[in-house]
């Protein structure tokens, strides 16, 4: 485990500046759906604003994730990694605990700023606070697909691909069936797209548990396939 | 099966079976390590010499064949704690020397205390102490290079693959690096450098193989492989100069080489004009010799 986490720490530490640029950029959704301070939000706009970090936070967990392999192959430095004690799995492993990771401090000041934006318009904090596990569930499976994609796809297309994957339940009107809780990402696709102050909003918990076992699964898809891969493009 | 190091017919082609550009990048090669020694291994470019120690470490997978590394198979992981890796080109995050060996040390699963001391023990023998709180990116070339060979010495480990680990050295830090090899070896490590440095092979490496196009040209002692069975060097006095072909005077000694099987006919005609035998050896050839005459030899072949 110390393994892991301490290439995860390494991943993060290197997209630190990423990251940092986009809380810049929630701080800064956030002063402009507020007014700048200047007047009331209208429900509306926050509940807006609370979608739209939710749908983003997710794309830049599967971006992040996507990406990693790629650069660390690209750069050479998986050698050396890969080189020590460290299966494929792991290092798998770090790539998507350190994607989830920057998407959960991502989700956490976005949700922040979700609050202070409702406690303006005096709407309940705890309707934000129940969205935000199912935005960590969310990321958390981006990423793992993401990753699994990466193992096969360049950044872009992977990238793209978990978009599509997402997103392409709801095109084909998929929430009319009774099976959609198991789709990747889409649950929490729908519920973002769902989601109010309002006492018709309520979290599907099962959904959380659901994604939780889906990314397992991509994980260990993603570590079998990488390690038919050649991780090592000969240099002569 | 039983050295450090095994490779069993070893095949690895690049690209896909229906793919046009398929390389063939090693081609049924074999190779057994002997624990304790240190192994050069050489080729041109393209011989496949990453591959094979890529091969090793499991960053790819063999098309054919098979091997182990310390009675393991090859891409082991655990394994791997017990193995220190120097890539070509050595590509290292941008952390200082100190918290990148912690770093690396802890991937190979080394206890915080051991780990501390191994730091200071690793960048002592790189001689770069002074430079343990410098981010490893404002380092030169060769001073990476040498914290490259720091973390692969850092969890102390049985066996050593060094992949041109002196390309990026100026002579004086090569010499350094050679010894630290040779104190190494003199601790029980076994190392295997592949390399284009010649005659840095040749002074350090029990056992050298040459590679060229996948394939196992040589494979045999460095001192073996140096002295050649087909001609012999005589040195003389007192015969007159030009009695021999491409002889050279020098204080009065003539020193020339013939071929083997006419070794006893020359010296005979030595003696018949008079002269004095000084001594007769084996021709001494340099590892690049013996090199280019492989490689030269394949390119024609082919």
């Amino acid at each position: 485990m110390r393994a892991i986490a301490l290439m995860a720490y390494n991943f993060l530490r290197q997209r630190r500046w990423p990251v940092l640029l986009l809380f810049l950029w929630i701080l800064l959704t956030a002063a402009v759906a507020g007014d700048f301070g200047r007047s009331r939000p209208a429900e509306g706009d926050v509940v807006f604003h609370a979608q739209q970090q939710s749908i983003y936070i997710c794309i830049f967990s599967a971006f992040l994730a996507a990406d990693a392999l790629h650069t660390e192959r690209k750069s050479r430095r998986i050698l050396l990694l890969l080189a020590k004690a460290v299966s494929r799995a792991e290092y798998l492993l770090a790539v998507i605990a350190a994607s989830a990771a920057a998407s959960v401090a991502y989700a956490i000041v976005s949700a922040l700023c979700s609050i202070w934006l409702g406690a303006r318009s005096i709407l309940p904090s705890g309707r934000i606070w129940e969205l935000l596990p199912l935005v960590i569930a969310g990321t958390i499976i981006s990423a793992s697909v993401a990753v699994f994609l990466s193992t096969f796809l360049n950044p872009y297309f992977a990238t793209a691909s978990t978009l599509a994957i997402f997103c392409a339940p709801i095109l084909f009107h998929a929430q009319r069936h009774a099976g959609w809780v198991w789709l990747p990402g889409f649950p929490f696709l729908v519920q973002f797209l769902r989601f109010s102050f309002k006492s018709d909003w309520a979290p599907n918990w099962m959904s959380v548990v659901a994604t939780l076992i889906e990314s397992c699964a991509f994980w260990l898809l993603a570590s079998a396939l990488f390690a038919l891969r050649d991780v090592a493009v000969p240099l002569e | 099966m039983s050295g450090v190091l095994d490779y069993t017919h070893v095949t690895k082609d690049y690209g896909s079976p229906w793919s046009r550009r398929r390389v063939r990048a090693l081609d049924n090669f074999s190779l057994s390590l002997e624990r304790g020694e240190i192994f050069g291994f050489l080729g041109p470019n393209g011989a496949g010499k990453t591959t094979a120690i890529h091969l090793a470490l499991g960053f790819m997978r063999p098309s054919s064949g098979g091997g182990q590394m310390l009675g393991k198979p090859f891409g082991d992981a655990p394994t791997r704690a017990r193995v220190g890796f120097l890539a070509e080109n050595v590509a290292l995050y941008h952390l200082t020397a100190n918290k990148l060996l912690r770093f690396y040390g802890s991937l190979s699963r080394m206890r915080p205390e051991r780990l501390r001391l191994r730091c200071r023990e690793v960048l002592e023998q790189v001689e770069l102490e002074a430079e343990a709180d410098r981010n490893v990116a404002r380092l030169s070339r060769g001073m990476q290079q040498r914290i490259g060979l720091a973390q692969a010495l850092i969890s102390d480990p049985e066996l050593l693959v060094l992949d041109e680990p002196t390309s990026a050295l100026d002579p004086a830090a090569r010499a350094a690096m050679r010894e630290l090899l040779l104190e190494c070896n003199r601790a029980g490590k076994t190392i295997f450098i592949s390399s284009h440095l010649l005659s840095e092979v040749e002074l350090i490496c029990h056992r050298v193989a040459v590679l060229s196009k996948g394939r196992l040209m040589k494979l045999g002692r460095t001192e073996d492989l140096l002295v050649s069975r087909d001609r012999c060097e005589i040195v003389a006095r007192g015969v007159p100069p030009g009695s021999f072909a491409q002889s050279q005077l020098s204080d009065g000694r003539v020193q020339f080489t013939v071929a083997t099987p006419s070794q006893r006919e020359t010296l005979e005609k030595i003696w018949a004009l008079g002269g004095e035998v000084l001594s007769v050896n084996p021709m001494r050839r340099t590892l690049e010799d013996v090199f280019l005459e492989l490689t030269n030899n394949k390119e024609a072949g082919a």
